[in-house]
């Protein structure tokens, strides 16, 4: 799972360590492997051996693959259980949010496509149009997977998927919870302007 | 009382029941929603995970409207936007050189403070002040809720201002206790559903819903009561999917709580739109003599 002690190096482990902890805002070095976190999270049958406690162990070894590529990283439901419970403050679902961001700075795949298939999908129709137009983004979404399955030449998963969302489309026009017109605000300009901005000033 | 209002995009595609409603039941009540103008997504939890910056630059912009109305209080209905705004408002006052840099894109600019509510605190002081008991005289006799808050009404990823007990919140039960209502105590009030990996991650969701509904149907409740609109469309449309798998028979309607005190008001199922839920909600109202 994680690098043998032999292989610690203290100067890749701390350099790890200060990023993680900067960029999520989270003090690493306070987690004393209590647990209450690993007790608390509702994806535990999910996430295989990794825990929000043994999260923190992989950053603090300096073992950078194995914090960015794992179970918990991407099935993390951002419930924020592990935080609130967490006697030293740490909120571990920062620290989950902030790996899958290094994990595609790094250009690794992700593990869980769909799911970084969905968030990103999300966030740019916000972009896009000011607000979220449910109907566009999940269709993006949903091209995004159709594609990878196309590559695999998986076509039964293409099909099923097909299937699911257009029951789960006719149930949602039954009941008039499908919303047809496109929502848009002004004040896109202002978030696009602000995201290039930023964008520029991470680039320094 | 006039009170800013930020509606947010579910509640104006697929949850635009709850915007009706939420017009509704506050007129009844004497607090009039004034919608801010050209709003835009808070990034919900998505931002979080793909754009820090973003997470915060969205419900900034907001914010800078919110103030301009010149309302001191802004009730926001939605769990995550709610989370994220109150987040953002936080970490801006926190951080003068993140608020400068977004300010400085901003027509509407961040200055002061807006009281950020969500709607169980405008409905908490409704209640306080007598107006939920003088308005809504309807008793509904034999409802059973589990009162159900989900992640985002107690649990926010920095530290802020947290309006009702963490663990176990009482502030939807306090509210159907003015209405003559008594809600079960049960253990998965604040449980996730889930969210989004209802889609993205289905059997991670299920398991976690498949868990809420257990425990609810185990003692003995005959609906739950939300006020998220992630909770309840999920809770809603997935019964017939996660229960088969994990053998639960019960399909149990999920109410909004303004559907509750719309009721409970004396308007009818079409005027608050409880006939578009996915799961039948009219059976129950009907049976038990409600509608």
């Amino acid at each position: 799972m994680t690098i043998p002690a032999h292989e610690y190096d203290p100067e890749k482990a701390r350099s790890l360590m200060n990023e993680v902890s900067e960029r999520s805002g989270q003090n690493l070095s306070a987690c004393y492997q209590c647990r209450r976190c690993a007790a608390g999270c509702p994806v535990g049958e999910e996430t295989g051996y990794v825990t929000p406690d043994r999260l923190i162990r992989m950053i603090a070894l300096g073992d950078r693959r194995a914090a960015l590529e794992n179970e918990l990283v991407w099935r993390c439901v951002s419930c924020y259980t592990c935080g609130t419970r967490c006697p030293n403050d740490i909120q571990t679902a920062r620290i989950t949010e902030t790996l899958k961001k290094m994990a595609k700075e790094a250009h690794l795949e992700p593990l869980r496509p769909k799911i970084a298939d969905f968030h990103s999908s999300f966030l740019e129709s916000g972009v896009r149009w000011g607000r979220v137009n449910e109907m566009e983004f999940m269709g993006i979404y949903e091209m995004k997977g159709a594609l990878k399955n196309m590559k695999r030449k998986d076509f039964k998963a293409i099909a099923e998927e097909l299937k699911t969302q257009t029951d789960f489309g006719l149930t949602m026009l039954k009941h008039k919870r499908m919303h047809m017109g496109l929502l848009m605000s002004k004040g896109r300009k202002e978030i696009q302007k602000l995201q290039k901005k930023a964008k520029k000033q991470r680039g320094k | 009382m006039d009170i800013a209002y930020y509606p947010g995009c579910s509640l104006k595609s697929s949850s635009a029941i709850y915007d009706v409603q939420n017009q509704r039941v506050f007129e009844a009540l004497g607090i009039h929603l004034k919608e801010i103008p050209d709003w835009n997504c808070c990034g919900a939890t998505s931002a979080g995970k793909v754009d820090d910056f973003l997470a915060i630059a969205m419900p900034a912009r907001n914010l800078g409207i919110a103030e301009a109305t010149g309302l001191g209080e802004m009730i926001i209905p939605c769990s995550a936007c709610y989370s994220r705004t109150l987040v953002a408002q936080c970490q801006l006052e926190k951080n003068p050189e993140l608020k400068e840099t977004i300010n400085a894109e901003l027509s509407k600019k961040i200055s002061g403070k807006i009281k950020i509510s969500s709607i169980l605190e405008v409905l908490l002081s409704a209640v306080e002040s007598g107006m939920v008991a003088q308005q809504a005289q309807k008793k509904l006799k034999g409802l059973k809720p589990a009162c159900y808050y989900g992640c985002m009404q107690t649990r926010f990823p920095f530290k802020v201002p947290v309006p009702d007990n963490v663990e176990n919140p009482q502030g939807m039960e306090k509210v159907l206790k003015a209405i003559g209502i008594q809600s079960l105590d049960w253990s998965y009030k604040t449980d996730c559903c889930g969210a989004s990996s209802a889609v993205n991650d289905e059997d991670a969701a299920d398991a976690l819903m498949a868990r809420i509904m257990k425990d609810a149907v185990a003692r003995g409740a005959n609906c739950f009561v939300v006020t998220c609109p992630m909770c309840q469309f999920n809770l809603d449309s997935q019964q017939n999917r996660f229960g088969p798998k994990h053998g639960i028979r019960e399909r149990l309607p999920v109410f909004f709580i303004t559907e509750i005190l719309g009721l409970a008001m004396g308007m009818g199922v079409e005027e608050l739109q409880i006939d578009r839920h996915l799961t039948d909600s009219t059976k129950l109202l009907k049976e038990l003599k409600l509608i």
